[in-house]
């Protein structure tokens, strides 16, 4: 008994100091009871204990606070230690807010690593700090952004004309007017989101013209139209986040839009990126990420190098610097969506899901190099990845001066059934008058016009011929059944459909400068010269593929 | 004395009179007092009021049953305590298991303790299982408790397993996928056969386990119902039979001549019968033995309480010390959201079913059906072939004794390392002959070889001693060593697609 007795006592008393041990680390050992114990108000200590930010209609419960006390509702004058630092001063009161709504993480945690979610198969970890932006995208959804050219053309637009000498905008210009009374013009950081009055310039006008004397008539001079609508484009985007903006404009300049959806636009083929900035870590495969396994780190390793991140990707790379990357990266990570009540949506939210105002700008630029320059390239001048067909120069001159743009219109908006190009006229795709804004970009950068073709078919020649002529000189490029290869597949019924004889002799004839395409009337050490009878035989073997498959 | 007085004395008396009616013969003080307090107690009764001396002993049990009671109620506690968090769907239950990992106060350290405590529960109810055998306990009269203790087993094992699928991360689905898959295993023969079309057992097993074609969220509501009321209650009721079995048959097994060797009875303890032999045994005629005779009371016995109890309690809190202190160092699993298109490679299942994932890597209906059935039928004829008495009560009695014993398990050992290594090396029929019909493989394959070996061994042993004992002694020794080898090579050493490493480092990266 008395063994028994003792087996008892000693194994209790070690139960009981277990848990007294759990206890403690429990109760005094967490971290954001020492942090608080730290803190000081103006009242003296804080109370040390849990504090949260709750906001049930955008169902969000934070305690993020019990650590990060000065950023709490009313806490704004506690001090102690570089945790206990207020926030810097936003739009969206984190008081109100909280805080997981823009920078993710887990708010129900009280442990450092388990709210920011640096933990191992952590799903949905905080947004890196150096990527707070990407945040905004939760509600947000910035309209009408161009292409980072446009872009920087604007923004210089607004240097150039001086609007900061009054205005400021993003911390940076506008004059303070001696002796009180505020700044001289209004500060315009978030024009895009509040709107602004669309006659500012006949207005600036009139008042430079009532005005006799101080600024008024010295810091304005009368804008031009061009100018005028780069300021207005360069307003639009004015929402206190251009870090945002210009990753937006970053990914409006690489064609993603051509294959991936974002907010139900864009291509089917790849994945729809709508959420993409969501993806969970723990389901990714980090094999050939090198750097720190994060997702940002996937998201940029998969830009270098698609399908060494991953398998059997069909993304031609990237080609893009790395700053751009980052700004790409930024962008992805932004592709995120949290379901707010009516009264938290914001304005551009409504504007874009409700109303179908574009995301993109509408300038044909832009359309072009958000949808198209990822396989054309954003000149136009076409690309080639390895393992993939080569992508088509669009912007080819020798190609547009033979096409009208009824045949434009009609290859965006039927694709190239069987290829990579898809059909743009969808619900999903591309309007009409967008269709027609990257036509006239396309005229507008090779100088070429539109030509129409009364007599879309006149060849009457021997196909037979055309067929031995076509085996011997062009069956090495566009294949043996003119399914392509190295040159596009001319066995294409929406292709054959719209050309016209006269495009497809002027072709062959003449060929495709910049491209590997030869004019088969030139001389050459390569090839034969085709007498113009034969290349009409070669036109007629290309209609005996029509209507038959 | 007025009304009003009476009423008066009576409140006063009250709290008095109400220790007194609870304990019915007043506060349990003296060996009398408290022998009649566990007679009269609904819970307590399931001891006996007096306790042989022998049966205190530490090496009598090792205190294996109670410890794997008390590993029970841990897990009773802390996993009513889990299910106030807990969320049985598959959009939730993840994260419902992640907020008891991070938020909830003290969340995590229950969830540990609870997933320690079930470990500890398998381990204890095998070890003590292996300790009813060697002791020679399932003898007459307990044959039919150790069938219920089968059962005890049985449930523990589908408790555990069940729970392994509730935090519903990549381990769970995968571990729960293979476990159904080995319920799918007679597909093997049916698939043979060529009859499956018309006879799926093992299709039907599975789809009663899952109730779906996969893991989802009709197997995640069945595994949940099983695992917390299910299987619970089964096991609560099979725990009842147990326990009172215990005592019907003459509570724990003695040696004949344990009186002699327990020794005097030490002069504090009070002996029962000669108090107040001024009783009639009214239900004396259904008594079985000799105990109920006038004059001379079974004096190798104390009172369970409190003898047995501080031994109990002591397991109790041995146990609970256990669990919490790995509770405190080890944080149970938690992987990535359950994701069905990524599958796990390797994917494992819980660790005491390793050894049978291992043998339906060789053959899936004999892994998955033929040996465990064989072992089960194995291990419950053991009290009905072996009719002997010598050795009862005794560690590794009877013909052969320790001695065999050891040499079982220098068998169990080789024999089944023998035959992994030769088949780890060499490969088996079918890298040999690709063409070979399944059946054949069924048959014969390395979990049916190490069976065979075990088989013929214990065979030799029985003609050898012309014993059953000395031949039960031999297969179950084999057997606890093959469920080992099999165990820790399906843990430690398989890999990607099952394939053997000596390291998990030595794992191809993707």
């Amino acid at each position: 008994m008395r063994k028994n007795k003792l087996l008892l006592l000693i194994s209790s008393a070690g139960v009981l100091v277990l848990l007294l041990a759990a206890a403690v680390e429990e109760n005094f050992r967490r971290d954001w009871r020492r942090i608080q114990s730290a803190g000081r108000s103006e009242e003296g200590p804080i109370a040390v204990q849990l504090r949260q930010v709750v906001n049930p209609s955008l169902r969000v419960q934070d305690r993020c606070v019990s650590c990060h006390v000065a950023m709490g509702p009313g806490e704004q004058g506690v001090t102690g230690g570089k945790t206990l630092v207020p926030h810097k001063a936003v739009v969206h009161d984190p008081a109100e807010y909280g805080c997981t709504i823009c920078h993710g993480g887990q708010g129900l945690a009280t442990e450092k690593d388990d709210a920011h979610g640096d933990v191992h198969f952590w799903p949905s970890p905080m947004i890196p700090s150096d990527s707070s932006y990407a945040g905004c995208g939760s509600c947000h959804a910035a309209l009408g952004v161009p292409n980072a050219a446009l872009y920087r053309q604007q923004s210089a637009a607004f240097e150039r004309l001086d609007c900061l000498a009054c205005h400021r905008v993003d911390k940076r210009g506008g004059t303070v007017r001696p002796g009180g009374g505020g700044m001289e013009g209004p500060d315009l950081s978030r024009a895009g989101m509040t709107g602004y009055d669309k006659d500012w310039h006949a207005k600036h006008v009139r008042k430079k013209e009532e005005s006799t004397s101080g600024p008024w008539t010295t810091a304005f001079a009368e804008v031009g139209e061009a100018d005028r609508k780069l300021l207005d484009g360069f307003l639009a985007t004015r929402v206190a986040a251009s870090p945002l903006m210009e990753a937006k404009a970053a990914f409006h300049s690489s064609g993603c839009l051509g294959c991936h959806k974002v907010s139900g636009t864009g291509g089917e083929e790849g994945p729809d990126l709508t959420r993409g900035g969501e993806k969970d870590p723990g389901q990714l495969n980090f094999g050939a990420v090198q750097d720190k396994h994060t997702f940002a780190n996937w998201v940029a390793e998969h830009f270098r190098s698609p399908s060494a991140v991953v398998a059997e990707s069909k993304m031609p790379p990237v080609a893009v610097d790395e700053k751009e990357i980052e700004k790409l990266t930024l962008y992805v990570l932004s592709l995120r969506r949290r379901d707010v009540p009516g009264s938290y949506l914001p304005k551009d939210r409504v504007k874009a899901t409700r109303f179908g105002e574009r995301e993109f700008a509408a300038d044909g630029e832009t359309i072009f190099t958000a949808f198209c320059s990822g396989c054309h390239g954003r000149d136009g001048k076409g690309r080639r990845a390895p393992g993939m067909a080569a992508f088509p120069a669009v912007a080819n001159a020798d190609f547009l001066n033979h096409v009208s743009d009824e045949f434009l219109r009609t290859t965006i908006k039927q694709g190239r059934p069987g290829r990579r190009m898809p059909a743009w006229d969808s619900p999903t795709g591309l309007r009409p008058a967008e269709i027609d804004a990257v036509i006239g970009y396309l005229r507008a950068v090779s100088a070429t016009q539109s030509k129409a073709d009364d007599k879309p078919r006149f060849v009457s020649a021997n196909a037979e011929s055309g067929k031995r002529l076509f085996e011997s000189s062009c069956s090495g490029c566009h294949g043996a059944k003119g399914e392509g290869g190295e040159g596009p597949a001319l066995r294409n019924p929406v292709l054959l459909k719209s050309a016209t004889d006269a495009y497809l002799i002027e072709t062959i004839a003449n060929g495709r400068r910049g491209t590997p395409m030869p004019g088969f009337t030139a001389s050459s050490t390569v090839h034969r010269t085709y007498a113009p009878a034969e290349i009409e035989s070669i036109v007629a073997f290309l209609r005996t593929w029509e209507g038959k498959k | 004395m007025t009304a009003m007085e009476q009423f008066v004395a009576n409140l006063r008396a009250a709290p008095s009179r109400i220790v007194e009616t609870a304990f019915r013969s007043g506060k349990p003080e003296t060996d009398r007092t408290r022998s009649t307090f566990v007679f009269g107690n609904v819970f307590l009764h399931l001891h006996s009021v007096r306790t042989h001396r022998w049966s205190l002993r530490w090496t009598t049990t090792m205190g294996l049953g109670i410890a794997s009671l008390a590993a029970f109620l841990i897990t009773l506690v802390t996993g009513v305590l889990l299910m106030f968090y807990y969320k049985p769907f598959t959009e939730v239950a993840y994260d419902s298991i992640k907020d008891i990992h991070f938020v909830v106060p003290t969340g995590r350290f229950i969830r540990n303790i609870h997933r320690w405590a079930a470990n500890v529960m398998v381990v204890c109810v095998i070890l003590h299982m292996a300790r009813a055998f060697y002791t020679g306990a399932y003898r007459k009269p307990r044959e039919f408790n150790w069938l219920i203790g089968m059962g005890l087993l049985v449930v523990t094992l589908g408790l555990s397993f069940t729970g392994y699928l509730l935090p519903w991360d990549q381990l769970a689905y995968w571990a729960i996928t293979i476990g159904a898959n080995i319920a799918q295993s007679p597909r093997e023969v049916t698939d043979a056969l060529n009859i499956t079309e018309y006879f799926d057992p093992g299709g039907f097993q599975r789809l009663l386990l899952l109730g779906s074609d996969m893991v989802g969220p009709e197997a995640l509501i069945r595994f949940y119902l099983l695992h917390v009321m299910i299987l619970p209650l089964v096991l609560g009721g099979l725990m009842a039979v147990h326990f009172w079995r215990i005592r019907k048959d003459g509570g724990l097994v003695k040696p004949a001549d344990a009186d002699q060797r327990a020794g005097t009875t030490e002069e504090t303890v009070y002996p029962v019968f000669t108090d107040a032999p001024n009783r009639t045994y009214h239900l004396a005629a259904i008594v079985k033995g000799r105990t109920s005779q006038v004059g001379r009371g079974p004096e190798n016995t104390v009172p369970s309480m409190p003898h047995l109890f501080y031994a109990e309690l002591g397991v109790l809190m041995l146990t609970t010390l256990v669990c919490v202190l790995l509770g405190l160092i080890s944080d149970a699993p938690l992987k990535e959201l359950a994701n069905p298109a990524v599958p796990e490679n390797p994917a494992k299942a819980p660790w005491y079913f390793l050894g049978l994932q291992e043998l339906v890597a060789f053959s899936a209906f004999m892994g998955g059906i033929g040996i465990p059935s064989i072992v089960l039928i194995g291990l419950g004829l053991i009290p009905y072939l072996d009719r002997e008495k010598a050795g009862t009560g005794e560690w590794f009695g009877g013909p052969g004794g320790w001695s065999l014993v050891k040499q079982a398990m220098i068998v169990g050992f080789l024999s089944s390392l023998a035959i992994e290594a030769f088949v780890i090396h060499y490969g088996w029929l079918r890298e040999w002959f690709p063409n070979i019909p399944q059946l054949f493989i069924t048959a014969l394959n390395p979990g049916t070889m190490i069976t065979a070996v075990y088989g013929a061994y214990s065979v030799w042993l029985v003609r050898k001693y012309a014993s059953a004992r000395a031949g039960a002694m031999g297969l179950f020794t084999c057997f606890l060593c093959g469920f080992l080898v099999l165990t820790v090579i399906g843990t430690y050493f398989r890999g990607p697609n099952w394939v053997f490493y000596w390291s998990p480092s030595e794992w191809p990266k993707h």
